[in-house]
């Protein structure tokens, strides 16, 4: 009955503004576990990933108890806020944070965690699943009730035998994008290009400095000389060259990771650097092989609360349906637009505010056109 | 050894006090700021905003003129309490057109936007000697007034607001019933104050219009009673510009256009009072011919909000910056951007042109048409920087005029992508983001630090320039004397070549990633 009335306080704000179908749940803290649920609050937002892992559920309800893994654990507790009766309330992700904990004992203490360390490890984790079942599909053809994963490419994967190439699965389609690492040697001027894939990008920050312009540090050409020489294939030896990377393929959903923890090696430890960051609501990339332009809208920000890098809190902050709101563990409530800059970071460095924007997620506008 | 504090953070250079530009230095001639420990609470609530305000002398001529109004020293009018409270908050406005319909010889209605007091090279300058110029700028819940001459820190007068906090505020000189001085609060109430009066001294017609953070302009009339309720037809499109005009005609406000979904974030009335520039949280800059009530051009930003916009003296140019770090150039003829200046390391909150600016030997040519103009600019942004700019426009024109191959990129105008380089869209449409390959690219010519904090504007002066920061601290520039000159182009530090060679100081322009001059063939291959 209390969590009723939390609930409605929500449901009244939004009246009859509430999206339909829509449901806004926080989520249980189960000691220091907040940097799972601001990093679960801005997933369970991304729509497309949201949708998939939906799908996944329903393709998977059978599943006994001895399979269960990380990705139907997370299924389950996606499938448990979407069918929920009521529009608000509370969830206690309780069997997804014990899965996080047997299955990686990083974090399995009740310390302060990363967040960004989290995401990672979990969309690596879904990945490496979903990789495991689209190729046990294709070891034993004929038993595929998942038609949209053989879909997936995974023909020629099985011809390759070996040397097979990595499935694409949807965790890629969403959030995966590909680096080019242009190194032009400065005596032949040979330019060898080498592609990687990310499913975040990890930026150096600068104080008062802006997205665009970490993104535009991050691309900058850097030259390869003294100690450091690039082996040039074609001169078949050292030589000075500039390298730089460039975004080949921008992913449907760009994460953002700020490098707001630093090693400091005169301290031998990690510092907190509170910049004002600032980031705005939408964004192009301007680092791209082809100059493609395309758009992207901030959806969600996970917020490092706290003045040091082993303790604090983390929050998210998620636009749902033109809304922005903000959820902190079990607590959700509106939040106006505007608010969204109390969380760029500390103009100098002794600040009250230790509210820091640390993962942002942009979704890309012209996905579909 | 060093500190642990030093240790930590790579060290922050000193900020000097002074930066250098190609015709001399700048040197900072004394700060501004208001008493300490003001703030703590506003972090990140209210910016500061600066406005400069010059107050007339009497003219003989009108005698004795002790004030008709009884001198209550009544502080504060309200114009229209009641009206807004609740809306998101007053974002800007602006005194406009204050003789309806007259010309540019009146010289009113110079105050436009937030910082457009400064760009306006009214003949009204000629008062300006020294006394009676005033800053006015607002720092958490107070409102600050500082003698511009004076080199004494501290502000003469403070209004505090006990209710909400001051964010805007505009100044009229012309202002003949005294009420010259505007304030907009957080909680979306208006206030019209006299300066003059709150000063020392002090006749009255005349219009203002207040732009709102839900997207609504307002045009009041200032011998209107603000008291009574205004009624106004309900928005059936939020996503549409319409005018609706009052249905009482005791109504103040009497005019209300809805301009745009989201906040208008700054505004700018051009010198002559016939067009309104806003710019907005949906990145787009709108130009209305305001007597008209039409919108005349307009165009998205790169991406992001815009968040200040700027009028050239001459009304042929319209400065915009915003949250693409982006400072861009609008034409009014070619009604599209003609120019975009890279830059600034993160928003861009200030512009404004320097209308005291004369290019060196502009009239030592015998082509000497008006196309050739140099305009400097200045911008600042959050990454705490001042920006100088120089526009040559003979340059960023000619390509467009005698474009020999007929034709660069061209896209239809329903791409999301380009703008034309071969035609000028026709009036009242809103045009689509520029594509960054098709811009020509300007440099600044010096980029400083100058405060500690993000700035939020920037004045030109006649003999300065000024800047603000959010958290209300102010410096004031000093333009080179004459005797700085050779010591900046002596300056081998500095890169850029004097400014005696007109064609050195012309923009660069950046194609693919390497930068060389702009000159009309190379742009016309791009």
């Amino acid at each position: 009955m209390v969590m009723g009335a939390t609930a409605s306080k929500l449901e009244k704000a939004l009246g009859d503004q509430f999206p339909e179908g829509e449901r806004y749940f926080g989520l249980e803290n189960f000691g220091n576990t907040c940097y799972c649920n601001s990093v679960l609050q801005a997933l369970y937002f991304c729509i497309p990933f949201r949708e998939q892992l939906l799908e996944y559920y329903s393709n998977n309800k059978n599943v006994a108890e001895v399979d269960e893994n990380l990705l139907t654990c997370l299924a389950d507790l996606f499938n448990q806020i979407n069918s929920s009766k009521k529009k608000t309330g509370v969830i206690a992700p309780k069997r997804f944070v014990q899965r996080v904990k047997k299955q990686n004992e990083l974090f399995r203490s009740y310390m302060h965690q990363d967040a960004h360390e989290f995401l990672n490890f979990l969309l690596n984790e879904l990945v490496d699943i979903l990789e495991k079942e689209g190729n046990d599909i294709n070891d034993s053809p004929g038993t595929s009730s998942q038609a949209e994963q053989n879909a997936n490419g995974p023909v020629h994967l099985r011809e390759n035998g070996a040397k097979k190439e990595p499935l694409l699965t949807w965790v890629h389609k969403s959030f995966q994008g590909i680096l080019t690492n242009e190194t032009r040697c400065l005596r032949c001027e040979t330019v060898t290009a080498r592609d990687e894939t990310f499913l975040d990008l990890s930026l150096d920050i600068e104080q008062n400095s802006s997205i665009t312009s970490c993104l535009k540090n991050f691309s900058s050409t850097e030259t390869l000389n003294a100690e450091d020489k690039f082996f040039c294939d074609k001169c078949c030896s050292l030589q000075e060259a500039q390298k730089r990377m460039k975004i080949k393929k921008p992913p449907n959903v760009l994460v953002i990771h700020l490098k707001r923890f630093k090693y400091i090696e005169q301290l031998g430890r990690y510092k907190k650097l509170s910049y004002r960051v600032v980031f705005p609501l939408e964004l192009k990339l301007s680092n791209t092989v082809e100059n493609a332009d395309s758009e992207y809208s901030l959806f969600a920000v996970v917020v490092h609360v706290g003045s040091g890098p082993n303790h604090g809190h983390y929050i998210s902050l998620v636009k749902s349906h033109n809304h922005w709101l903000f959820f902190d563990d079990e607590n959700v409530e509106m939040m106006d637009e505007s608010h969204v800059q109390t969380f760029f970071g500390s103009a100098q460095e002794y600040s009250s505010n230790t509210d820091h924007g640390y993962i942002l997620f942009y979704e890309n506008l012209s996905v579909g056109n | 050894m060093a500190s642990p504090s030093s240790s930590m953070n790579p060290p922050t250079p000193a900020l000097k006090t002074y930066f250098k530009s190609p015709e001399g230095r700048y040197k900072l001639q004394y700060e501004k700021t208001h008493p300490a420990g003001l703030l703590h609470y506003s972090h990140g609530k209210s910016v500061s905003q600066l406005i400069i305000a010059y107050l007339k002398e009497k003219s003989a001529s009108q005698g004795p003129s002790a004030p008709s109004t009884p001198s209550s020293s009544s502080v504060v009018k309200s114009a229209a309490a009641r009206l807004f409270v609740g809306v998101n908050g007053t974002k800007t406005f602006s005194y406009g057109g204050t003789n309806g319909g007259s010309k540019v010889a009146s010289g009113t209605s110079k105050f436009a936007g937030t910082f457009g007091a400064g760009s306006s090279s009214s003949p009204v300058a000629a008062n300006y000697d020294g006394k009676g110029t005033y800053l006015i700028f607002n720092a958490g819940d107070t409102l600050f007034i500082s003698d511009l001459n004076s080199s004494d820190k501290d502000p003469i007068k403070a209004i505090h607001f006990s209710s909400s906090n001051p964010l805007c505020h505009s100044f009229d000189s012309e202002a003949k019933d005294g009420h010259d001085l505007l304030i907009g609060l957080q909680s979306g109430d208006i206030y019209t104050v006299s300066l003059r009066q709150q000063l020392q001294d002090l006749d009255g017609d005349g219009i203002f219009v207040v732009a709102h953070a839900d997207g609504n302009l307002y045009v009041y009339e200032k011998s209107k009673d603000g008291a009574v309720d205004p009624s106004f037809p309900a928005i059936k499109d939020p996503t549409q510009f319409a005018v609706a005009h009052a249905r009482s005609s005791r109504s103040n406000p009497t005019i209300r256009w809805h301009i745009c979904q989201g906040s208008i974030n700054s505004m700018s009335f051009s010198i002559d009072g016939t067009y309104l520039a806003t710019v907005g949280r949906d990145g787009y800059l709108r130009v209305f011919d305001y007597y008209k009530e039409r919108l005349f051009c307009g165009g998205k930003s790169y991406y992001g909000a815009l968040l200040c916009c700027a009028w050239s003296p001459d009304g042929k140019y319209i400065l915009i910056g915003g949250e693409d770090d982006l400072v861009q150039v609008w034409s009014m003829d070619a009604r599209k951007i003609v120019a975009c200046g890279e830059g600034h390391n993160s928003w861009v909150s200030g512009v404004a042109f320097d209308s005291y600016w004369s290019a060196p030997n502009s009239d030592g040519n015998s082509d000497g048409t008006e196309e050739n103009a140099v305009y400097r600019f200045g911008s600042v942004g959050q990454d705490t920087r001042l920006l100088l700019w120089d526009l040559e426009m003979d340059e960023i024109v000619v390509p467009q005029r005698y474009n020999p191959h007929g034709g660069s990129p061209t896209l239809s105008s329903g791409s999301h992508s380009s703008a034309h380089w071969d035609s000028t869209p026709s009036i009242g449409t809103l045009q689509p983001p520029p594509s960054m390959r098709d811009v020509p690219k300007l440099s600044p010519l010096s980029a400083h630090r100058v405060h500690v904090e993000p700035l939020s504007g920037l004045i030109f002066t006649r003999e300065s320039v000024v800047t603000i920061c959010r958290e209300g601290h102010i410096k004031i520039w000093a333009r080179p004397g004459d005797g700085d000159v050779s010591e900046a182009n002596s300056d081998a530090g500095f890169t850029t070549a004097t400014a005696k060679d007109r064609h050195v100081t012309a923009p660069s322009v950046k194609v693919n990633g390497s930068s060389y001059k702009l000159t009309a063939s190379n742009f016309i291959r791009n």
